[in-house]
């Protein structure tokens, strides 16, 4: 028995594993499965690009552009910087109901919130509520860090360079203005004004901001950016966390208002309208305005390019199987 | 003297008994600083040190250009200002690889210095002051007299003193130097031998103090030159005085030497080559690829740098807010530390992880290598070893074999199979030797088994006294021969310096002829149990170019008779004008070679008294003479002799091939492969071997060096080749018109070459369109010189394959190197880079393992090409729209995570499991071989074509979102975590595709892949870890916000499926259009490779493969 036992030593283990036979599946593909199988990816394709573009065509948007490039817009008196405290006001029409619920973005283009260096500008200790980040800014705001010897609070490029225009809706009906609700609640992530940003816990918060100054482009401090809800200040002011949310690319929007309540809340109906804008964001040139429809027309392409691709292989199939069939 | 000495090239001098003025000289070394002039019997081939250990191997590893590129990158990502991806991303997988590899090699070097430690503490005995002390090989110094016990391996280069034998002569095995195990001789000078046998004591080899001056240590194994100065003369010497190192002491009780090369000065030693750090050429042409990857990087850094500060140069014209976006504010500053931040964010395009991935692969490779029960050797318990675990694609790839002969075709083991006497042929050759019914010899006591020959008749014959040829004939090759006796309790042995001999000496004591001792004047022999003594008049020894020998015997009758046995040519011209049998003699001759027998005729003639008196005056006379003329004298004088003979009959002796052999080689070379035979053995024994294992056809047309010579010098070699070959095919066979030509090569022929270096090419393009080339004769040093010949002028990769010490040479220089691991020695297994137990297993390694593991890695090199650079050349294209800014595209986690959980477990899966054809299948079509040959699958094109691949997905991968969130309210980082997804997808789709053998550890890794990629992603995007380090996971809240947007699914579908499209397209095309071409290649070849076992005789092109010894 142990003489058995010696002759197979070093003997290696017959396993599958070691033997390398596994039980494997070895898809045998054939023209006959990959042919139908592509016209069928396409199929797919086309049917959720045409879905897309409905959808698309159905969004109802409208643009105006209040950069005030040329003479004839009413901004334009408003686009010289020197010019403060401007107000405009743009006219436009609708010529049926804009179903609800309706929401307000502005757009910003040729604008590189995503350049690296700016997105890094920040101390996300002090926008986390950290109050000794209020007294001593991390480097990585510089060169908006201090005034003097006085620390900036929100410190940083990114915060520094908030979008500060306002705008108020009204609807023209014979002759009077009837304002229109503008919702700035629930334009910001859930996690950025509950977890990612923090005021810090002093009240009034004013106070906390004791020592500090408002950063230089700023027309009012962090603390008082919404008059009309104590709650929706400092860091966790709704318009600032949408300005703190980087963009991706040079071209972007950003929501401003959602019209969900009072009369307005089924949609805006059509008739005249008056947007009175605050002008204070000193920004030029302006171009491209236009319905996404990309998503809806690229799979659209994609799924006629794998129709096509599999009628070509099709016939290159047919050429090569019947020659060996005579 | 000294000029003497400068004159004659003896400049080594060696003085006997001197311990302390060669220990004075010894080689030293101290860092690179060496001096001293004898080197020390120490072998030592490890590496490290425990001090040296952690800066060699450091050193070692920063010599991949990946690793060090990696150290650079870690530098600079410590740098805030141009970091744009944080350190802790790269400093994980560089220790990781680091410490892998380091540690790998560790365990390598131990096994050497274990190996080392056992070589030097072997004992040997040296004389120190009066009398022999026990010591070891590392204490040998130059000029120590040494003894050398029976069947001790020696230690050192020895000048042979004296021996116990008479003459002092002595046995020596050669089997580590030149794979022979035959024994041959080595005798003393008659001076050393006559001095100091007369009182054979310690001092007298104590005060023996001869000056030696010898040729400087060289390789050359054959030659020595030097002279002995002792007590006024001056003797020469040659190699025939010299007992080399590694050489074991046989039949001889002990023999006494001084030591003149030790360690690294002998011989064996100079012919070992160099230890060399072998590299695949998948790797080497990817290295290339990589190189590449590292200049379109730099190159695109640097276009981007300027870019940049262009850019912010603009930027900081405008006069609004936007110009606040850029902070700095001198451009080429900017510049300057973008190009930087570049070199960073698109240094994953470099995949460190690749290579430790790629070493996990090999080391599993290697390990099915030895896991194979097909290739596990139960007699030996030994299964097969990879013992370099980097080299397993090579194995895919090779073109050229070259291959050892004794113990690595054949088992090195002679048995005679047929014989014919009188015209009657005994015993069948077509019955394998193994499935010989034994005859029953019990009436034999001198009988031990091991005849592979059934002929009952025969015996029959013998006994029953009859058929007095049959008689003769055993008596001749009991009494023909040089074999020396020997008991070993209570049996008998025999020792021979010829392995033929030593047969059929053994094959006639089965037979009842025994031979039972050797005297000076007398052979004893039992001949069916009757002892008779027969006396030995002449010895007519064995030379290449008599190519036969004879004893002249007086019978005990008083007879005198002359039995002579040497190659069929020789002997028949020879014979007796009348002859019976010669007719049915010269068929049994043409039956032997055609079963691929060595056949030896054996003859004998009766000579009168007065014609031996007269002849034995000659003979004296002549041997007195001086020498230059009594070679050919003497040669003239046994000629008359051997005249007149009568043919008693024939043997046939097989030189047993392994098993398999022919088959294998004949499945190989349909692979493609080259198979070349180096031996160091004798030009008929290799032909012969050449047929019988099926290299060489029948009618294979032999190519030798005088036609070679000539075809070389030819203006235009290859015109002339094709002529000569045809113009004698031509009338044969216009058929075979093809590749029916070897080419056989000897040693001294092959040293031309290396006067004539031009002719290198010139051979190796025409050796391509040979059958096989054979090299005999050969050194170690000369097989190197082959390896080295078809590696300059081949792109091919070469495979040795050896057994013996003489092939360790070869075996380092060939890309792969196997080593047989044989019954002794081993010392070619310690050098291989694998070890196998047969050589059949060849098959096995080669067009399973091998193929499968080029297959793998070459996928699996190309795939991780695609993943990662697919992966990071995103950056590039977002740079134009971010201002060149060097802003990561993928949140820094998933950048470290991606090539280390998201895409690393389906290719390595890929690595080890996959499989295009079953392994019987891959021996049933060997043709499958030739695309590894080929690199059809890791050539630069592939590579590049791979690469263009990547660049294409990295383009979709960027530009499809880019359209979708081009001027929408999406922001950058659900951007960002939107690519992240497509181009997870994207790497698991085209590992799907590239797939075949889907084993259920391949469909979890795929899965296990996805969902690692949600569940990290949703853990870097968690509050918990954000609460911890705010700046680190500023990702937070991503995953469940965009997990539950369409948009973002739908974009990065259809972002994948794009990126994947022109694979999915090509693998498409492919199976719709080769469906039919693998119909047509199995229609072909229905069955697997079968060897004809009947083979067609050939025409007179056919050699006679007879040869003696």
């Amino acid at each position: 028995m142990v003489k058995q036992e010696k002759e197979f030593v070093n003997r290696p283990d017959n396993t599958a594993f070691t033997q390398q036979r596994l039980p494997a599946w070895q898809p045998m593909l054939s023209a006959g499965i990959i042919i139908p199988g592509f016209v069928l990816i396409g199929l797919a394709f086309i049917g959720i690009g045409v879905a897309l573009f409905v959808t698309s065509q159905s969004i109802q948007v409208l643009e105006v552009d209040y950069t005030g490039v040329e003479q004839s817009s009413p901004c334009f008196k408003c686009s010289d910087p020197d010019v403060k405290n401007c107000v405009c006001k743009m006219e436009f029409n609708i010529d049926s109901l804009f179903k609800g619920p309706v929401f307000f973005y502005y757009g910003l283009s040729n604008y590189f919130q995503n350049y690296r260096g700016y997105g890094v500008s920040k101390d996300p200790n002090q926008l986390s509520g950290d109050l000794d980040s209020f007294k001593v800014p991390s480097d990585s705001c510089a060169p908006y860090e201090y005034v003097g010897k006085t620390p900036i609070v929100p410190c940083g490029s990114v915060a520094n360079s908030m979008f500060n225009d306002s705008f108020k809706l009204y609807q023209i009906v014979s002759g009077a203005k009837i304002q229109v609700t503008l919702d700035g609640k629930g334009i910001a992530w859930w996690t950025d004004y509950n977890v990612k940003y923090r005021n810090p816990s002093v009240t009034p918060l004013k106070n906390a901001f004791n020592g500090t100054v408002k950063p230089t482009f700023w027309s009012k401090p962090a603390y008082e950016l919404d008059p009309t809800d104590p709650a929706n200040n400092g860091f966790i002011n709704q318009d600032f966390l949408v300005w703190m949310r980087r963009a991706a690319l040079p071209n972007f929007r950003k929501l401003y208002r959602r019209i969900t309540e009072g009369d307005y809340a089924k949609g805006l109906p059509a008739g005249n309208y008056s947007l009175e804008i605050a002008y204070n964001y000193p920004v030029l040139s302006f171009d491209g305005r236009k319905k996404n429809e990309f998503l809806g027309i690229a799979y659209l392409v994609i799924g006629s390019m794998c129709v096509v691709m599999s009628i070509v292989m099709l016939i290159v199939y047919a050429k090569f199987k019947f020659p060996e069939e005579e | 003297m000294a000029m003497e000495i400068f004159e004659s090239g003896l400049s080594w001098e060696v003085r006997a008994n001197s311990r302390h003025y060669h220990k004075h000289k010894q080689k030293k070394s101290f860092l690179c600083f060496h001096w001293g002039r004898y080197a020390d019997n120490v072998v030592h081939s490890y590496k490290y040190s425990p001090l040296t250990f952690l800066p060699l191997t450091l050193f070692e590893q920063f010599q991949r250009v990946a690793n060090l590129y990696f150290l650079l990158m870690l530098v600079m990502q410590c740098i805030p200002a141009i970091s744009s991806v944080p350190w802790y991303i790269t400093i994980i997988p560089l220790v990781t690889v680091l410490s892998v590899r380091g540690l790998k090699d560790l365990v390598n070097d131990m096994a050497r210095r274990r190996s080392d430690f056992e070589v030097n503490s072997r004992p040997c005995d040296i004389l120190v002051s009066q009398s022999f002390d026990s010591a070891q090989w590392k204490d040998l110094c130059v000029g120590d007299v040494l003894r050398i016990h029976k069947d001790q391996v020696i230690p050192a280069d020895l000048l042979l003193l004296c021996s116990s034998e008479p003459h002092s002569l002595c046995y020596v095995e050669t089997a580590d130097i030149d794979g022979e195990t035959n024994l041959k001789y080595r005798q003393a000078l008659s001076a050393t031998h006559t001095q100091l046998t007369s009182q054979p004591s310690d001092e007298t080899l104590a005060a023996f103090d001869g000056l030696l001056l010898c040729e400087e240590p060289n390789n050359s194994l054959y030659t020595f030159r030097g002279e002995l100065h002792w007590q006024g003369e001056c003797h020469p010497l040659d190699h025939a005085h010299v007992l080399l190192r590694g050489t074991v002491l046989r039949n001889t009780a002990f023999a006494y030497g001084v030591a003149i090369y030790t360690g690294a000065d002998t011989k064996i030693l100079r012919n070992s080559g160099k230890q060399r750090v072998k590299t695949t050429q998948v790797e080497k042409v990817f290295n290339r690829v990589v190189i590449g990857i590292v200049l379109s990087v730099l190159l695109v850094a640097l276009l981007h740098a300027i870019l940049s500060g262009v850019f912010s140069s603009q930027v900081m014209g405008n006069a609004d807010i936007s110009s606040t976006v850029v902070v700095n504010a001198n451009p080429v500053y900017t510049g300057f530390l973008t190009f930087w931040s570049y070199i960073i964010l698109l240094s994953p395009a470099m995949p460190i992880a690749l290579y430790i991935s790629f070493e996990l692969i090999h080391t599993v490779h290697s390990q099915f290598i030895g896991w194979d029960m097909e290739m596990y050797w139960q007699p030996a318990g030994r299964p097969a070893q990879a013992r370099n675990t980097s080299l397993n694609e090579e194995l895919g790839q090779v073109g050229y074999l070259l291959s050892d002969k004794t113990g690595t075709l054949t088992q090195n083991r002679l048995v005679l199979r047929q014989c014919c006497i009188a015209g009657e042929i005994y015993g069948d050759a077509s019955v394998r030797a193994e499935d010989v019914e034994p005859m029953d010899l019990s009436w034999n006591p001198f009988s031990c088994g091991g005849l592979h020959m059934s002929a009952p008749s025969l015996v029959e014959k013998l006994r029953g006294q009859q058929c007095p040829p049959s008689r003769q004939f055993l008596t001749a090759l009991s009494l023909c021969h040089t074999v020396v006796t020997e008991w070993k309790e209570e049996a008998l042995f025999y020792q021979s310096a010829s392995p033929d001999e030593e047969t059929l000496v053994g094959a006639a004591r089965e037979l009842g002829w025994v031979f039972l001792s050797r005297a000076r004047d007398f052979i004893s022999v039992s001949e069916l149990g009757v002892t008779r003594q027969y006396q030995l008049l002449a010895l007519l020894d064995f030379t290449s170019k008599r190519r036969r020998m004879s004893v002249l015997v007086r019978e005990p009758e008083g007879g005198l008779k002359l039995y002579c046995k040497g190659a069929d040519i020789v002997i028949l011209e020879r014979l007796h004008k009348d002859l019976q049998y010669q007719e049915r003699t010269e068929r049994a001759l043409e039956l032997f070679s055609q079963a691929c027998l060595r056949t030896l005729c054996v003859a004998v003639r009766s000579v009168p008294e007065a014609s031996w008196e007269q002849w034995r005056k000659t003979l004296a006379q002549s041997a007195a003479m001086a020498t230059c003329d009594r070679d050919a004298l003497l040669e003239k004088l046994y000629d008359q002799m051997e005249r007149e003979l009568q043919l008693l009959g024939v043997t046939a002796i097989e030189d047993r091939l392994q098993e398999g052999v022919p088959e294998t080689i004949a499945l190989l070379q349909q692979a493609g492969l080259k198979v070349w035979v180096l031996t160091g053995d004798k030009k008929e024994t290799a032909v012969n071997i050449g047929y019988s294992c099926k290299l060489l056809d029948p009618d294979t047309r032999l190519l030798e060096w005088q036609e070679l010579r000539q075809i070389l010098q030819a203006p235009d070699p290859g015109v002339s080749f094709f002529k000569a070959r045809q113009m004698e095919l031509w009338a044969v066979d216009k058929k075979m018109a093809g590749a029916k030509t070897a080419v056989v090569l000897t040693g001294p022929e092959l040293a031309e070459f290396d006067q004539r270096p031009e002719w290198g090419s010139t051979f190796m393009s025409l050796a391509e369109h040979c059958q096989s080339v054979l090299c005999c004769r050969v050194t170690p040093g000369q097989k190197a010189d082959i390896v080295k010949l078809v590696r300059k002028h081949t792109s091919s990769v070469t495979m040795a394959i050896g057994d013996g010490a003489n092939d360790v040479n070869m075996i380092k220089t060939a890309h792969v190197g196997v080593g047989m691991a044989g019954v002794e020695g081993g010392q070619a297994v310690q050098n291989a880079d694998f070890a196998l137990s047969q050589f059949r297993f060849l098959q096995r390694l080669l067009l399973i393992h091998g193929r499968w593991s080029y297959r793998r890695i070459s996928l699996f090199l190309r795939y991780f090409l695609f993943k990662t650079c697919g992966f990071a050349l995103v950056h590039i294209w977002f740079g134009f729209f971010n201002g060149f800014s060097a802003l990561s595209m993928y949140e820094t986690w998933f950048i470290a995570l991606y090539t280390v959980l998201y895409s690393s477990f389906p290719v390595m899966c890929l690595g080890f499991f996959e499989k295009d054809v079953s392994a019987e299948s891959s021996l049933s079509w060997p043709e499958l071989y030739k695309s590894g040959q080929r690199q059809e699958l890791s050539s630069p094109l592939i590579l590049a074509l791979s690469l263009l691949y990547a660049v294409y997905s990295s383009l979709v991968l960027f530009f499809i979102p880019f359209g979708v969130f081009y001027d929408t309210a999406l922001d950058y980082q659900t951007m960002a975590f939107t690519v992240a997804m497509a181009a997870t997808f994207t790497a698991t789709i085209e590992i799907m595709l590239l797939t075949r053998n889907w084993t259920k550890i391949n469909i979890a890794a795929v899965c296990v892949s996805v969902v690692l990629f949600f569940i990290g992603t949703g853990i870097t995007h968690s509050t918990v870890l954000f609460k911890k380090a705010p700046a680190d996971y500023i990702f937070i809240g991503v995953l469940a916000k965009a997990f539950v947007d369409p948009v973002v699914w739908l974009t990065a579908l259809l972002t994948a499926w794009t990126a994947v499209l022109p694979s999915f397209t090509a693998h498409a095309v492919n199976i719709t259009l080769t469906v039919h071409d693998k119909q047509k290649v199995h229609s072909i070849s229905p069955q697997p490779v079968e060897l004809k076992s009947t083979f067609r005789r050939g025409t007179s092109l056919r050699r006679s493969p007879n040869a003696l010894f």
